[in-house]
């Protein structure tokens, strides 16, 4: 037991979510922030850590400190490029506030959509380091190569068919059409997936996320702190990173997997419930590939079970035995880039999710990213 | 625009001049005889940094395989579709290469199929590349 000092989420904030380019997502990223210092009952002034994942359409903890007008901090941090996305920068404010580094950390991701734009570029970039591997075969466009290859391995070496990819999308499309930030709310049917175009076959447009530009935040403190607020805390009830053997998005050990089932193990083994008593699941959707590799990695059911498992999406759907991604993911409700599978796990632990609630949700499980950068939260409310 | 050319570093100029003169290597640790690939600074088995490059037969076992339909660098945009691969090698075992097949139509092979190199000429350099095995393997002492 990690007694007072155990880490809980205790406010979540989104910014407004755009489809256009060109827009400036600072005002964006404070929104997001005050709204979660509001829902947390908290001020500014409050605040002694920030810690974010970078990267286009972000700005760094301190320029964020500044525009929040935080008189200090005691800890900060810009947790990029190869973290568990979004969730890195709550995972590292777990491990501050534990340690007693600082008392109430703000986390947040804000993301354009440019940075999810892989198409467009006219110059061809230097094929050294490990580019000289990759870029002279044509594998660029980020790891959708990767992904195409990944999704292709394993329908070969644990069969399946691609309609169990399909429910992934499918399943983010039913969540979305309830949820008030949904961005891509129309109902799809299995045709529509398997007719989708291919983009490095056998990965499909409707494999892949959507991007926008938005923000969203999360404030972390200690459950001692938490019992003085007004709003409900959400306990972290264990976190893990993952790499794999020879970590990599292509040359790894495991390349169908990545560092996901090494990841869960570590996940479960600190955790204080089981598999089995997970009530929601808010597993990582850039590629559909990763989605199902988190569900088989994390133990919801057997390594090459999924299309057995998921029984036609009803499981994973509203009224579903183990409901996944139930604000449509970042297929459905646009790439805000892992942090929003963290909050939407707090929303519905609390029981905020209006039409979309999961009923007596108290166990919940999140993880983001593969390959060589995996990372995983239990997270529960008693 | 030419495609892109692949700049070597001190660890794996032998692999792209290799390759220029129609020979495939690949490090092997002279210590505890694990290959690996893409070539770097020490055995990720030992920690050796006793890695040397060994010239291998280029025959090898397709592992995955993806064929791109959108070109993300225009540059590209004249091959499509085209194929990327990871390819096992035979006689290095642990050595999975990147690189693109050619010569075959994608539906045609499955994960396991046979393959050879064969070299595309880049720059200075030249790409292994791998189409469907048509030489049978030689068999020692067969004659």
């Amino acid at each position: 037991m990690k007694g007072a000092r155990q880490a809980t989420v205790v406010g979540v904030g989104y910014s407004s979510v755009h489809r256009e380019i060109g827009v400036d997502t600072r005002p964006l990223v404070v929104d997001a922030c005050l709204g979660a210092l509001h829902d947390a009952g908290l001020t500014t002034s409050q605040i002694d850590a920030v810690f974010e994942y970078p990267g286009a359409g972000s700005q760094i903890a301190v320029n964020v400190q500044r525009l929040l007008g935080i008189p200090d901090l005691r800890a900060f941090g810009d947790l990029g490029g190869s973290g568990p996305s979004g969730l890195a920068a709550a995972m590292a404010a777990v491990a501050a506030v534990e340690s007693g580094v600082c008392d109430v950390a703000l986390v947040f991701r804000s993301v354009n959509r440019e940075w999810g734009q892989q198409s467009g570029r006219t110059e061809v970039p230097p094929a050294g380091n490990a580019a000289q591997f990759t870029l002279p075969y044509g594998d660029f466009g980020g790891i959708i190569p990767s992904i195409g290859m990944k999704k292709y391995r394993r329908l070969a070496e644990l069969g399946g068919s691609e309609e169990d990819y399909g429910h992934i999308t499918l399943n983010a499309r039913q969540w979305s059409a309830m949820y008030e930030r949904g961005v891509l709310t129309q109902p799809l049917t299995m045709d529509d997936y398997l007719s989708s175009r291919f983009i490095a076959e056998p990965l499909r447009l409707l494999d892949c996320d959507y991007p926008v530009t938005g923000a969203c935040a999360a404030i972390i403190t200690t459950a001692e702190r938490a019992r003085d607020l007004a709003g409900a805390a959400v306990t972290v009830d264990s976190v893990a990173f993952g790499t794999g053997s020879r970590p990599d998005w292509t040359f790894s050990d495991d390349f169908v997997f990545g560092g996901t089932i090494g990841c869960a193990q570590h996940l479960w083994a600190t955790s204080s419930v089981t598999p089995a008593e997970v009530d929601v699941a808010e597993l990582y959707d850039g590629f559909t590939h990763i989605t199902i590799s988190w569900v088989e990695a994390l133990g919801l059911c057997g390594i090459g079970e999924f299309g057995d498992w998921v029984d036609g999406g009803k499981r994973i759907g509203p009224g579903g035995a183990l409901p996944l991604n139930t604000n449509g993911g970042q297929l459905a409700s646009g790439r805000l880039h892992g942090l929003s599978f963290l909050t939407e796990a707090v929303q519905q632990l609390r029981g905020d999710c209006g039409p979309r609630q999961v009923p007596g949700a108290r166990v919940a499980v999140v993880a983001n990213a593969h390959g060589p950068q995996c990372g995983a939260m239990v997270l529960t409310r008693t | 625009m030419s495609k892109p050319v692949p700049i070597p570093d001190a660890a794996s100029a032998f692999f792209w001049e290799g390759a220029a003169r129609g020979e495939l290597l690949v490090q092997m640790c002279a210590d505890c005889e694990s290959f690996q690939y893409p070539p770097t600074v020490v055995c990720e088995k030992c920690q050796s940094r006793d890695v040397r490059p060994v010239r291998v037969s280029g025959r090898g076992t397709l592992y995955a395989l993806t064929v791109m339909h959108q070109a993300f660098l225009p540059i590209f945009a004249e091959d499509l579709p085209f194929t990327i691969a990871l390819v096992d090698l035979d006689d290095a075992p642990g050595a999975r290469l990147l690189t693109n097949i050619v010569d075959a139509a994608p539906a045609g092979l499955a994960a396991g199929d046979p393959l050879e190199v064969v070299f595309e000429p880049r720059g200075d350099y030249a790409l292994p590349q791998f189409r469907p095995a048509r030489s049978q393997p030689e068999r020692g002492g067969a004659e």
